[in-house]
């Protein structure tokens, strides 16, 4: 019996917090299924895209349907949120491309190649990880000028130019920059972890060192692969501080930034309708995401984290 | 083994793009950032070497004094909440209770949220408006319970209240990811142990005390030492919830920093508030390392 109560309060205690996360995330699906209406009539009813709407004999009054799709639409193509996202999803994934590209590559030659100073490099790479965002971001914002200056004249013999500030370019190669140290970390632990008969093998075989890497040690790496680029994801897929001092024109916001600027105007204005759709519109991606991947997630997490 | 020409060019081709990319956009700045914090300069014109004077300036300046402060006050409260409650669940959750997975995908959750969503989404709870959740509630409270004894609503995310009020928002974030990290070093102990303790009486609390948190020490204070980083880098829920102007009663280091760089192009003085960052961060990684040198317990 004692153990029956006792088992009891560990369940409600735990019910409280399931509760605490999962209703203000209904709460705000809810709310961006309401028009500004019902609000006005109760503010914390329930949406009458469900229960039905009370003026449904009155041909004045725009349907729930109507008005639920009256307000995704406002938000996702007067507000931008459309342009937001494909933003979003380019960085993200032109960033992707290159941290997982780039790391591998480093982490791979370091992990495998006992060359005089490689220990050295890996160090200089992972001493990377104590290095504060914004210890980098003043004189990057500052340097910005020079650098495309340096990269126009590298790119001027291909017709190039190249252009930092308020590109894709320059959020990405930041991007890229920043998360090299600890992808490297990850990945460099894992391709050590790999027998080196591998590649002694697709040598005897023919393959060049490339060969083996591309066609041996990288299929072989997936999973280390795969939780880097999950963090990755995670990590700019979110990421405000340094979209907002380097993206100013409007075309170019990310989401995170983009909902943060629509955000603080319909506050302004009470559009409070406003900011749940686009609330909801940065919660889906990521709630998907996050069903799909969750395991290979807290996986991740605690293998980083008891590896040290 | 011998090198090849081939293989250096490969080890070389491989190498360089991130090593330049790193230096030059990484290590470069980061060693900038510390002459710029001996330097008086706006960002334009000729600067000016003034040696610490930067750092002088910081301490003897209340705004950076009150911004260090609500790091600090945000680290103990919600830093000291996050740590038990994430402790209490794992434990709970470490001795199978039905449906765990379920508790363990769900709290994890607001973690993988971005902080902007998450500070917007608070900023809706707390509102003023009607539909303020929070204050809908007590309002409900004070009708029905004639409590609580204050006039509502409660403007929970103006200026003086704020800081208080995103100590609840940040262990909402965060204690899903300690509770895992917890649980899985938890999960690590082999079961005879407790089968041991059951045999002598020992009480679940006992279990917890005397065996449990003994042997998960060691990534308790590496969990303690993420959220003392998290912590100082701490922007997002101060800049978004308060309106992306924050002052005097709101501002944590990063903001302050953010304000004197970006618009009143005091780079000096933002980039000492920033190598004060670094040197916290870096005290703070070489304790973790320090703490996980020491050899794992074998068991």
């Amino acid at each position: 019996m004692r153990s029956f109560l006792k088992n009891a309060i560990l369940y409600f205690v735990l019910l409280v917090w399931l509760l605490a996360v999962v209703m203000p995330l209904l709460w705000v699906f809810a709310s961006s299924l309401r028009s500004s209406r019902e609000f006005v009539e109760d503010p914390f009813g329930m949406p009458w895209l469900i229960t039905g709407s009370p003026y449904a004999e009155n041909p004045d009054v725009d349907t729930p349907w109507e008005s639920v799709v009256a307000g995704y639409r406002k938000a996702w193509v007067k507000s931008k949120f459309s342009r937001f996202f494909l933003n979003s999803v380019l960085v993200t994934t032109l960033s992707l491309a290159g941290i997982i590209g780039l790391s591998s590559m480093a982490s791979y030659v370091l992990a495998k190649f006992a060359f005089p100073g490689s220990k050295l490099v890996l160090l200089y790479f992972v001493s990377g990880l104590m290095i504060p965002a914004q210890l980098v971001l003043i004189p990057l914002f500052f340097q910005f000028t020079t650098l495309s200056r340096w990269g126009t004249a590298l790119l001027a013999p291909f017709g190039y130019e190249l252009q930092l500030h308020d590109t894709f370019t320059g959020l990405i190669t930041i991007y890229v920059a920043l998360s090299l140290p600890f992808t490297i970390l990850v990945l460099a632990g894992f391709f050590k972890s790999l027998p080196g008969e591998l590649r002694e093998a697709g040598i005897m075989d023919g393959c060049t060192e490339y060969g083996v890497f591309l066609h041996i040690m990288l299929p072989l790496s997936k999973p280390g692969l795969v939780t880097a680029a999950i963090f990755n994801f995670l990590g700019i897929w979110n990421e405000y501080l340094f979209a907002l001092v380097f993206m100013n024109s409007d075309s170019h916001k990310t989401l995170p930034l983009g909902l943060a600027a629509v955000s603080i105007q319909a506050q302004y204005r009470t559009d409070f309708g406003l900011m749940f759709a686009g609330l909801v519109i940065v919660l889906v991606p990521t709630l998907l995401v996050y069903i799909v991947l969750q395991k290979q997630l807290t996986r991740g997490i605690t293998v980083g984290a008891l590896k040290g | 083994m011998k090198r090849t020409w081939e293989q250096s060019l490969f080890i070389a081709v491989f190498l360089t793009p991130a090593f330049l990319l790193f230096t030059v956009f990484v290590a470069v700045p980061g060693a900038r950032a510390l002459l710029y914090s001996l330097q008086k300069w706006d960002g334009l014109s000729k600067p000016e070497w003034v040696g610490l004077s930067n750092f002088a300036a910081l301490f003897r300046d209340d705004l950076f004094r009150i911004a260090l402060g609500h790091n600090v006050f945000l680290t103990v409260t919600a830093g000291s909440a996050t740590i038990l409650l994430a402790l209490f669940f794992a434990a709970v959750l470490h001795r199978r209770v039905r449906g765990s997975a379920i508790f363990r995908v769900a709290f994890f959750f607001p973690n993988v949220i971005a902080s902007v969503a998450v500070a917007l989404l608070w900023l809706l709870l707390y509102s003023t408006t009607d539909f303020g959740v929070l204050n809908g509630f007590l309002a409900w409270m004070k009708e029905t319970v004639d409590w609580p004894a204050v006039s509502l609503p409660i403007p929970f995310t103006g200026k003086p209240y704020l800081v208080y009020s995103v100590v609840p928002m940040l262990v909402w974030t965060a204690t899903g990811f300690y509770m895992v990290l917890f649980l899985a070093a938890m999960e690590g102990i082999p079961e005879s142990f407790y089968e041991v303790a059951e045999l002598e009486g020992v009480s679940p609390f006992g279990q917890f005390w005397h065996i449990t948190l003994p042997l998960i020490r060691e990534v308790v204070v590496v969990g303690v030492v993420f959220l003392v980083i998290g912590s100082l880098k701490l922007f997002e829920a101060i800049w978004i919830m308060d309106n992306e102007w924050p002052s005097k009663e709101t501002h944590v280091m990063a903001t302050l920093l953010y304000q004197k760089v970006f618009s009143e192009y005091n780079v000096g003085y933002g980039s000492a508030v920033a190598v004060l960052m670094f040197v916290l961060v870096f005290v703070a990684t070489l304790a973790t390392l320090r703490f996980s040198r020491r050899e794992a317990l074998e068991y």
